[in-house]
């Protein structure tokens, strides 16, 4: 599928329709955000378990646990 | 000799602050100098949308009868602000038409803990809508011209409070930062910027941007007066649920320390590509670091820009998605294009993405806390890798700054938490400011200040200020 379609089908979900305005700015933008997964991808650290397995090694910061590094 | 209005309108804080300490000055006398300036400017530099005429020159007469009582309440007891127009007090648009009649029934926390200092609000001041839509000359509201050369903007999100101070037309004022809301401006109008660590200042009652990016900090003439505003509203915050419950020091206790035999890390990853215009001032100011005896240490081993977009724009836009999801499907059509167009790119982020962002979000951040455990005290790289401010958009910017290596250096401590402040550092060859940033600690605010006022109060250029 292409990038306008899913774009269109992502928004649908939430009750959106973008205008054609709205896509032309959409479309490179959602191309970037798949880039970037392969940036985040590569810079994650994980822990190789053999037979193309591996283990991630850090948690979401989800809950903002800054105060522990008082 | 008394200074003039002129020079009066672009005092420190710390220097008025004495002077209405001593009755040398009287608040109603700055409060009325400040409004006289905003009658006469603010309709060229748009940094005002409201103005609370009669309740400022009624604080003001209160602040002057507690000084001549004796009762000084402190550094921000008579000296007027503004307030970036997304905290709740009185009129609040979040610069949007979709908020323009929205009047909040109370104050704040941050505001009422600014009020109590003594600080008189002057008004609301404007803001990128809802902290970050850039205001184009088609939006319903003016975008903030910078007083430094009126054909260019402020800066934003809290291009306002950026816009007043560099007019003198406030001594500070409140912004908020998400991704360098505050640094940003202030590096436009070549002004201190300030966001403190994550949960040092509530943000209960200031219309959400992203909830674990959001923070609430001030901008200021100087890096004293910075500490001053944050002294004014930092603390705990019970119904804050991102607030943190720690002591607040004193923040200026370490400011007049000198950095003999401190290191400073060089965050070289991330501004390799910086332009040459801003590194030319920005190298001269690690020179000047090196001349008060710190040592230059350089950290190629941290994030890079890729890795620091990849992680902080999607978290950005997922949350403030999530914040504005319903009021786009009803009034979409009233918001700018530019941030209606963000939070549908907001929308379409898969929660998988989400989750491995916050994954890398808190490898970065234990990264920068590790480098400065081991190896350095403080963190310093440019504010932004070109200079600013931008001329005034004529129309809305889209989405283009997306993946096209945007070289704005703020966001890392945003969604890291950690303290970082903008000071400014000089121009470049075409005469548009430049600044950089010192970083520290989680909750170390104090050495961040030492650090930045080292380098300050050896340099001329917080002594600077627009013509106007």
């Amino acid at each position: 599928m292409e990038s306008r379609e899913i774009i269109k089908a992502k928004l649908a979900e939430w009750g959106i329709v973008p205008s054609e305005d709205d896509l032309q700015e959409l479309e490179p933008a959602y191309e970037a955000l798949i880039r970037w997964q392969s940036v985040l991808e590569d810079m994650l650290r994980i822990k190789s378990l053999g037979n193309d397995m591996e283990m991630p090694l850090s948690e979401p910061a989800l809950i903002h646990d800054i105060e522990r590094y008082r | 000799m008394a200074p003039s209005a002129q020079e009066r309108a672009f005092s420190s804080i710390e220097d008025l602050s004495g002077r209405i300490r001593s009755k040398e000055v009287s608040p109603v006398e700055v409060a009325e100098l400040m409004l006289a300036r905003i009658d006469e400017l603010n309709p060229k530099i748009h940094a005002f949308y409201t103005v609370f005429h009669d309740a400022v020159l009624s604080d003001a007469r209160r602040a002057e009868e507690e000084v001549g009582r004796g009762q000084y309440r402190g550094p921000l007891h008579g000296i007027p602000i503004g307030i970036k127009d997304i905290y709740e007090s009185g009129r609040t648009t979040g610069g949007s038409k979709t908020l323009q009649h929205y009047v909040a029934d109370e104050d704040c926390v941050a505001v009422s803990r600014l009020k109590e200092a003594g600080a008189l609000i002057l008004g609301k001041t404007a803001t990128y809508e809802f902290a970050y839509g850039i205001q184009s000359l088609k939006s319903p509201v003016p975008p903030v011209r910078s007083a430094w050369d009126l054909s260019r903007e402020a800066g934003g999100s809290s291009s306002g409070s950026a816009g007043a101070i560099a007019a003198g037309m406030a001594y500070a004022g409140m912004g908020s930062c998400t991704g360098g809301s505050i640094r940003w401006p202030a590096q436009c109008c070549l002004l201190v910027g300030l966001k403190a660590t994550y949960g040092r200042v509530s943000r209960r009652g200031i219309f959400p941007l992203a909830w674990s990016l959001d923070h609430a900090g001030p901008l200021a003439r100087t890096v004293k007066d910075s500490a001053y505003m944050l002294q004014g509203c930092a603390g705990w915050d019970p119904l804050d649920p991102a607030s943190a419950r720690v002591p607040v020091p004193d923040f200026t206790s370490k400011m007049d320390r000198d950095i003999q035999g401190m290191k400073i890390g060089l965050m070289t990853s991330i501004y390799g590509k910086c332009d040459p215009k801003v590194l030319a001032p920005y190298n001269e100011a690690l020179r000047k670091f090196e001349s008060l005896g710190a040592q230059l240490i350089e950290l190629p081993e941290l994030l890079t820009l890729e890795q620091m977009e990849a992680i902080g724009m999607p978290l950005i836009w997922a949350d403030a998605a999530a914040v504005h999801y319903k009021n786009v499907r009803k009034r979409g059509d009233d918001y700018n294009p530019n941030t209606r167009q963000f939070l549908q790119w907001g929308m379409l982020i898969g929660s998988t993405y989400y989750l491995l962002a916050n994954q890398a979000r808190a490898q970065a951040r234990d990264d920068l806390i590790e480098a400065m455990t081991k190896k350095v005290d403080v963190l310093v790289l440019p504010t932004a890798g070109f200079p600013g401010p931008p001329p005034v958009a004529e129309e809305s910017p889209g989405l283009n700054f997306i993946g096209a290596g945007f070289e704005i250096y703020t966001p890392v401590f945003n969604f890291t938490g950690l303290p970082a402040v903008q000071v400014p550092c000089g121009f470049d060859s075409d005469g548009l400011p430049v600044g950089l940033q010192v970083a520290a600690k989680p909750f170390d605010e104090e050495t961040m200040f030492q650090v930045a006022r080292a380098y300050e109060q050896a340099s001329e250029w917080h002594t600077m200020h627009a013509d106007i």
